[in-house]
């Protein structure tokens, strides 16, 4: 059986393939300005390198952004669930998932089946994010995949008191001009963050593994902020965490298709 | 997102200067006074006392102190109009509401600090967002019933949706006319919870935006008090001048500790 995901992000869509309970490939392209545009790039291009056709698809479902007008997708599913079940199908100890993406940031909370429990999510501001993060590399000239490596050389993080990302980009020139050390802000930065995100985490109930997920898991030091902060030492994955959402929404389907024609999901039950 | 400088001698205002900046805000300070020195015809040695103010007020070079701005605001708009009883600050990053008492002293006020929901800075990230331009926005005034609601209080989260909207085929000053009415509605929110005392005055830069001003008149049922034609942006600085002047020794600590007992504040949203 294969089926496919495709998750249509802020910043990046994704997709993944997988057949049989194995992950056969993975794509990622910079969004464009319309959601289903970016998912026929993306999917296009990963059946075209696996030299596969739409027709070959047993199932596939959306999730993201726009996730209702993918027209080659059967379903669509919120992208939750999507995290929640890709991150439990690589790892099934893992118990709490923290999605960053690059406008939101959830908490989800997954069951021993890989079920959605609950979550918490960032609704009215934008720290925490992936963006709060390009504002601040950005404001430190630094581009934002230099600030995971940048901030784990500081020795002394700065302390950001305010959690709104725009006023601490004024913070963030001032402390230059000062003359700190640039690897303290950005550890201040990723600290900032990380704090938002243990807020969301605390609230939803922590529960041991914790996986993070989305864009803001390829910031090492952002991750160690995080472990440092909830006391744990988060899993790690053999594939990019960012295409948690793709990976989650092609088992989906696979579960879907399963029950559809009557078969027993091999990785138990789902949201 | 501005520096502003202001120098006054016994008679009064000699000159002002305003300068928005990108960079640091250390370097903004130092030229925004120099020209504002240049316009007034004075060196710097001629300046008796200098007081700085604001959200970078302690960034600003050689300055003898720094003073919280509210008391800055309170000291300006008391010499301007007397009888103003609420004053309203909403610059580019900061967004404060204070009494004054009838004693002339500070009474209850009310500081966003943490969240630039409602300030200036949110106007200006969606106006560069929309390509319309700020100074352009009075003329931009849309049919009624074509101004979409704009729910996002965060200027991230409001960016994106104001070019959804856009994408669904919205007029792009429509647009800005929604983003407009809730910063303003923002604003008028803060002021309500704090109470109305009339009469109010409106300083800072979003006091230069028309559209803002009408929604704001219009919900809070006051026109605002006449400041007698200074500009409402270097109020702040003008306040600071003005401490300098009655020779408030005071270091900004003392100051603050003198200020904080009728500092009561009413919470951030």
């Amino acid at each position: 059986m294969l089926t496919a995901g495709c998750d249509i992000g802020a910043l990046t869509t994704k997709a993944a393939v997988i057949r049989d309970d194995v992950l056969l490939g993975c794509e990622v392209v910079p969004s464009r300005a319309k959601a289903v545009q970016s998912a026929a790039d993306v999917m296009d291009k990963l059946l075209a390198r696996m030299g596969f056709s739409y027709g070959q698809l047993d199932h596939c479902i959306s999730t993201g952004y726009g996730r209702n007008l993918v027209t080659f997708a059967n379903l669509n599913m919120s992208e939750i669930s999507c995290h929640a079940r890709g991150a439990h199908w690589l790892i099934p100890s893992v118990r709490t998932v923290i999605d960053g993406g690059g406008q939101d940031c959830k908490a989800i909370r997954v069951s021993e089946q890989g079920r959605l429990v609950d979550f918490r999510m960032n609704t009215k501001c934008a720290a925490g994010t992936g963006k709060a993060l390009e504002l601040m590399a950005r404001s430190l000239g630094v581009d934002v995949a230099e600030l995971g490596p940048l901030s784990l050389q500081s020795k002394d993080p700065v302390i950001m008191n305010k959690p709104c990302c725009i006023l601490t980009q004024i913070e963030v020139k001032r402390l230059i001009f000062e003359g700190r050390d640039r690897a303290d802000i950005a550890a201040g930065a990723n600290d900032m963050v990380a704090r938002e995100i243990m807020h969301l985490v605390r609230d939803v109930g922590q529960e041991n593994d914790i996986a993070v997920t989305g864009g803001v898991a390829k910031n090492a030091g952002l991750v160690k902020c995080l472990e440092h902060y909830l006391g744990v030492v988060t899993v790690r994955f053999q594939v990019d965490p960012q295409l948690m959402g793709a990976i989650g929404a092609a088992v989906l389907a696979a579960d879907r298709r399963s029950w559809t024609v009557g078969g027993q999901s091999t990785s138990g039950a789902v949201q | 997102m501005s520096a502003k400088a202001a120098i006054i001698d016994d008679s009064g205002l000699l000159a002002f200067e305003i300068l928005p900046y990108t960079g640091y805000p250390q370097e903004a300070a130092a030229e925004v006074t120099k020209n504002a020195l240049a316009r007034a015809g004075v060196i710097r040695s001629g300046i008796s006392r200098f007081l700085s103010t604001g959200f970078g007020g302690k960034a600003v070079p050689h300055s003898d102190g720094v003073v919280p701005d509210t008391v800055c605001f309170q000291r300006a708009v008391k010499k301007l109009n007397p009888r103003a009883k609420t004053v309203v600050n909403v610059g580019g990053h900061s967004f404060t509401v204070f009494h004054i008492e009838d004693t002339g002293g500070l009474g209850e006020s009310a500081i966003t600090d943490m969240c630039t929901a409602g300030m200036g800075m949110f106007l200006e990230a969606i106006s560069t967002a929309l390509e319309v331009p700020l100074g352009d926005m009075a003329g931009g005034a849309s049919l009624p019933g074509r101004t979409p609601f704009i729910d996002n209080q965060c200027p991230v989260f409001a960016e994106s949706e104001a070019i959804s909207l856009i994408n669904e085929g919205y007029d792009r000053y429509d647009v800005f006319a929604g983003v407009t009415s809730a910063v303003a509605n923002k604003i008028a929110g803060l002021v309500r919870r704090l109470g109305v005392i009339e009469e109010v005055a409106m300083v800072g830069g979003v006091a230069k935006n028309r559209p803002v001003m009408a929604i704001l008149e219009r919900n809070l049922g006051v026109r605002f008090a006449d400041l007698g034609g200074v500009d409402p942006q270097i109020v702040a600085a003008y306040g600071a001048a003005l401490l300098a002047r009655e020779g408030c020794s005071l270091d900004s600590q003392r100051l603050s500790d003198s200020t904080a007992d009728r500092f009561r504040r009413k919470g951030t949203p």
